[in-house]
């Protein structure tokens, strides 16, 4: 963090907030003109953004919740709920002050418990949260609008991770909920956010309503990612859920819907050529797609059988058959994504367009793999997946590897991969999953890049001189030092191969072309700015 | 009679249970775990390993099924474990649409398709005859799906005649109701007239060559009073068999059609809870479409010895 | 249930299978074109290593690819040879169709006599069949497939359960009215031992429902195995099957509309063979309908 934000003061809400009162009985009629339909990608099944890492929940979220701080476009931490802030000469005690106008949606005013309670719920479950727990001597309560952070060293990227994008997000909820273990749902949906949750016309896995709130006081900043005035431009938002793509796309042609997520990626030269609709791109970075190996069996607890599945890997190919279209997907060579600040280009040497198949095949006879079978597991209600699954299959195959695919659906997959078993009592071999590119910018809070072994995500990558690596990391003051730090980072990890790139895809949206004014930030879709007509 | 009755409505009860106890020593063996589900794909094993205890499914098996027997005796169904809302309130929400898509399926179906078949049977190896050999032969051939979008293409994006997707409850906008179901209601009943018009026209064919059929024709009884009157009904006992099976039928297309056409039904809820392993939906929904079965299939049973007075119980 | 009632206008007419000999055959043009068209199907399946290049070999760089010289029928979304996987295709739905048809129609006919038969039975065997067929044969299938791994013996164990019952109650309707008619009752006063009746008198006549009924299974169970790959349960989407075909590619079908057409028309053909091959048997073996 850098010095000159000690002491700024950050343009609250200048407006002092009316007095609340309980908003119970909401028109349940608004009228079309002010009502946005939109599909989202999936269905949303939990209403708890802390509870889940899911990142429709994190939409949910952001719609009915406020967070102490939200990253701007460039990534930069700015208050949000938080009016002003300071930290101490030592750099170990920051203290928060909550801006003016807060209010929860039943009509109580926002306090300082409350964020300390969310702080610390989040603080269970979330890899940031839990190192936030970690460097911290206390966290509590100095009045009803301040609270501080104690710290037993000085953390410098307390700010940024407090207002990390990647899920769960440290989304602010009444101390009553937040008192709640962090493995144990809020379903109550009472946020202090810039839209409400209509309960009455909630319906799990068909449509849910949210309603403008009346009482939000937005900041006055315009808004910028997840920092800003959250200023809400329509009446009503009502997510639907339409399980089939192709379906969805008829419906948003036919006009009725106003936005769809997850466009079937053949057919989007059909939409764009409609003079009716817009495709775009929210989230630029995208995605970057991985294949994750279980370090703990044969073959690839051997590096050389790791290495061989480095170069065997054509990138191009994947992203073809995963993604369809060449101008939605590209390469990823850094470990830390395309579009990061940490993004480098060191030891990329592996990467090689059509792959590297005579070299593989080397890699693999010198790691002394006999044919021992590799269980790829395919979910196949994702179709990406599936598809992706089903092309490293064959190249695996082309290798000489007796690669086996593992049909089940997704709720099998995550059953399955968390087996540390051989393969012969149910375990796993490797499988394909993607995060945002921009989460791969974030070494000390994201799962994918952790290599410490057992405690690490699905495939146990483990590698104590990387895992030091990362641990200086986070100490690291200046940016120039956690390049130079990546780099070092970049090197071990295509060394000793944690996880296999098989390259970055965009996942456009496309509306109306009368709906305007949404928000580009990775991880989550916010809906606040958006307009109709 | 009564007895019978009786017998039938126990046994029934009886079903359910089988059903219940089958489908959740199926779920509780099946592979999935619901709180891996729920954390998402980047949550850490230990969060999963919290929210599975918090969720009560580190328990014994013994102990769920306590629990989960409590709840039945108590007539509850338990709550989803997403949502947290009680089965039975996401089953309420959902029963109009597949009510709705049934009803006018059955309709739409069994009127076309017992006509179609009493006049294929009228002049066997005729152009009713053969047409319909053609259109079971499409009928049973095309998967729902393929025909659903097909139909969209035609008729909703392109003619722009129907709506391509939703539901709008009945009593809000009856006109927006039906023009909704329409294409649904045509997609889900083209397998089930080929069903029944064959069946129907099979049956007929039995007892058109009946002496009796011979003596009306010989006696001058007008041919639409033969065939709709005196043959249809002695026909009408492997008619009303094939539609009892067929509502068990129905329910699988019903589940695609759903999804075609994005209807928020039972279908719908029955297939997210499943990729869910959202337990408590699945058991229940479940529970109740067996026993809606087997209750439409006792009035069945029971319409037999109407139609034909020589079965009787 | 009564014992007599007085139809005795309804002479006896036991009807009895018949060797279906070639007048016949030349006489039932339905039973030729369906036996042929089955039978080609069969052959193509079998002899499909012959006839089509590898379905398995992928690449993506002709994804979607238009039909041409090289690719008989273009290629799919993961630039598969559509003719290729078409012709083996044949075999997973053959195998899913004919062997959920065969099995079902087996324990379905034992079980449905039996019960129209013997009050006793009755009682307990249909409301076990209640109880499999309230289950929606979609996720019956879904769970066994979750539960064992997948693979095609499952999905055909999976797929044939559930038909079980239709066939049963289909056969026990008949067999309830049947053993009402006076030929019957007559071998009844006879003496005629039970296993003779039912093998005898009550077996010939369910024949011509059941065969129509076989053939509706068969159609159903190989669309059965294509709504399961709809909803990712079917057959692993690596084999290639009609139905899982059909599938998978039903997205493209603006795009691509060969990849849906092949295996939409080959599943066509197939159904419409095992129509034809009902009705002709049906035609050949009732006497009744020979008749005219």
């Amino acid at each position: 963090m850098k010095a000159s934000r000690r002491d700024v003061l950050i343009g609250g809400a200048s407006v002092a907030a009316g007095g609340y009162f309980s908003i119970g009985a909401r028109a349940q009629n608004v009228p079309a003109s002010r009502t946005l339909n939109v599909v989202k990608s999936t269905d949303l099944r939990v209403f708890d953004p802390v509870w889940t890492t899911a990142n429709i929940t994190a939409d949910h979220g952001a719609m009915i919740y406020d967070t102490l701080f939200g990253l701007d476009e460039n990534y930069q931490a700015k208050g949000q709920m938080v009016g002003r802030w300071d930290v101490s000469e030592d750099k170990k005690t920051y203290t928060f002050e909550l801006r003016d106008g807060l209010g929860w949606h039943d009509g109580s005013p926002v306090t300082a418990a409350d964020c300390v309670a969310s702080i610390r719920r989040w603080g269970e479950v979330d890899a940031g949260g839990q190192l936030v727990m970690s460097r911290a001597q206390d966290i509590s309560k100095k009045d009803d609008k301040t609270f501080e952070v104690k710290l037993k060293e000085p953390f410098g990227a307390l700010i940024d991770v407090l207002a990390k994008l990647s899920t769960p997000c440290l989304f602010v909820m009444r101390e009553k909920d937040a008192k709640r273990p962090g493995t144990e749902q809020v379903s109550d949906n009472i946020g202090s956010g810039p839209f409400i949750f209509n309960k009455a016309l909630a319906k799990p896995g068909v449509s849910f309503t949210y309603d403008r709130n009346p009482n939000y006081v937005p900041r006055n900043e315009p808004p910028s990612g997840m920092a800003g005035g959250k200023a809400v431009k329509v009446d009503r938002i009502v997510w639907q859920y339409i399980a089939d793509s192709q379906t969805g796309m008829a419906a948003l042609q036919a006009g009725e819907i106003d936005y769809l997520e997850r466009l079937p990626m053949d057919l989007l030269p059909v939409l764009e050529a409609d003079p009716n609709i817009k495709v775009d791109i929210l989230d630029k970075g995208g995605d970057d797609a991985y294949i994750r190996v279980n370090f703990l069996h044969k073959p690839f607890n051997n590096v050389k059988a790791r290495q061989a599945l480095l170069y065997l890997v054509d990138q191009e190919g994947f992203m073809r058959a995963a993604f369809a279209d060449p101008r939605y997907y590209k390469p990823v060579k850094s470990l830390f994504g395309n579009n990061n600040p940490i993004s480098n280009d060191e030891s990329t040497g592996w990467y090689k367009p059509g792959g590297d198949l005579e070299k593989a095949r080397q890699l693999f006879k010198d790691s002394g793999y006999a044919g021992e079978p590799v269980v790829i597991l395919q979910p196949t209600n994702s179709p990406w997946q599936d598809n992706a699954s089903q092309y490293l299959a064959s190249i695996l195959r082309k290798a000489g590897v007796n690669a086996q695919l593992a049909p089940s659906d997704w709720g099998g997959v995550v059953t399955r991969r968390a087996n540390k078993q051989p393969i012969a009592e149910g375990g796993w071999s490797m499988f394909i999953s993607l995060d945002s590119d921009y989460s791969h910018g974030e070494p000390l809070t994201t799962s994918f890049l952790l290599a410490n072994g057992e405690k690490a995500w699905y495939g146990w990558p483990q590698d104590d001189q990387y895992e030091a690596l990362r641990s200086k990391y986070a100490d690291a003051a200046s940016l120039d030092e956690r390049k130079a730090l990546a780099r070092q980072m970049q090197a071990r990890w295509w060394d000793f191969v944690g996880a296999v790139n098989i390259g970055t895809r965009q996942s456009p949206v496309a509306y109306r072309k009368n709906i305007s004014g949404f928000i580009h930030i990775p991880e989550v879709i916010p809906m606040w700015n958006v307009k109709k007509g | 009679m009564l007895n019978y009755l009786i017998r039938r409505l126990m046994s029934t009860a009886l079903v359910m249970l089988l059903v219940g106890l089958f489908v959740f020593l199926l779920l509780r063996m099946s592979p999935g775990d619901p709180a891996a589900i729920i954390a998402g794909d980047t949550a850490t094993p230990e969060v999963i390993a919290g929210i599975r205890s918090k969720l009560g499914l580190n328990d014994p098996l013994v102990v769920q099924f306590m629990r989960w027997g409590w709840n039945i005796v108590n007539l509850e169904l338990g709550n989803s474990i997403f949502s947290e809302q009680p089965v039975l309130t996401l089953l309420g929400q959902r029963l109009q649409p597949t009510i709705s898509l049934s009803a006018l399926t059955l309709i739409l179906s069994i009127s076309t398709g017992v006509i179609y078949g009493v006049l294929a049977a009228r002049r066997p190896e005729g152009l009713v005859d053969k047409s319909l050999t053609l259109f079971s032969a499409l009928g049973f051939s095309i998967p729902v799906f393929v025909a659903g979008y097909f139909l969209v293409y035609w008729f909703a994006i392109g003619l722009k005649w129907f709506p391509v997707q939703g539901y709008t409850p009945i009593e809000q906008d009856p006109v927006r109701w039906i023009t909704q179901l329409i294409l649904p209601t045509i997609t889900l009943s083209l397998s089930y007239i080929a069903l029944i018009a064959r069946i129907t026209k099979s049956s007929m064919l039995e007892v058109m060559s009946d002496d009796y059929i011979r003596t009306a024709v010989a006696k001058g009884v007008p041919e639409r009073t033969i065939l709709f009157t005196h043959a249809l009904k002695n026909a009408g006992v492997p008619v009303l068999t094939v539609i009892g099976l067929g509502i068990a039928y129905l329910i699988s297309g019903v589940v695609i059609t759903e999804t075609v056409y994005n209807i928020p039904g039972i279908g719908r809820l029955i297939v997210d809870a499943i990729n869910n392993r959202d337990y408590p939906i699945i058991e229940g929904v479940l529970m109740l479409c067996s026993g809606a079965y087997v209750l439409i299939n006792l009035l069945i049973d029971l319409s037999y010895s109407l139609i034909d007075p020589r079965i009787r119980y | 249930m009564a014992s007599s009632n007085g139809l005795s206008e309804l002479g006896p007419q036991e009807p009895g299978l018949k060797f279906i000999g070639w007048k016949v055959a030349l006489r039932n043009p339905k039973l030729v074109i369906g036996t042929l068209l089955l039978v080609a199907l069969i052959a193509l399946a079998v002899f499909a290593p012959l006839i089509a290049g590898d379905p398995l070999a992928l690449d993506p760089f002709r994804r979607l690819q238009k039909p041409s010289s090289e690719l008989l029928l273009g290629a799919d979304h993961l630039g598969r040879d559509v003719f290729a996987r078409t012709v083996f295709g044949g075999r997973v739905s053959l195998l899913v169709g004919l062997a959920s048809a065969g099995c079902a129609i087996i324990f379905g006919l034992i079980i449905g006599i039996l019960a129209g038969y013997s009050h006793r039975v009755d009682a307990i065997v249909m409301r076990l069949m209640d109880g499999v067929m309230s289950l929606p044969t979609i996720l019956l299938a879904i769970a066994m497939v979750a539960i064992s791994g997948g693979g095609i013996g499952i999905l055909v164990i999976a797929i044939m359960i559930p038909q079980i019952p239709s066939v049963a109650r289909l056969v026990r309707s008949v067999v309830l009215s049947t053993k009402q008619l006076p030929f019957v009752e007559a071998a009844v006063c006879a003496g005629a031992r039970t296993p003779r009746i039912l093998l005898r008198h009550i077996l010939p006549s369910t024949v011509a429902p059941l065969i129509v009924q076989s053939a509706y299974v068969c159609a159903n169970a190989i669309l059965t195995e294509a709504g399961l790959s709809f909803l990712g349960a079917g057959v692993p989407p690596e084999i290639p099957s009609w139905g899982n075909m059909i599938s998978a590619s039903r997205i493209y079908l603006p795009v691509a509309p060969w990849s849906v057409f092949a295996p939409g028309i080959a599943l066509a053909a197939m159904v419409l063979a095992v129509n034809l091959l009902g009705d002709g048997i049906r035609i050949a073996v009732d006497p009744k309908s020979r008749r005219r």
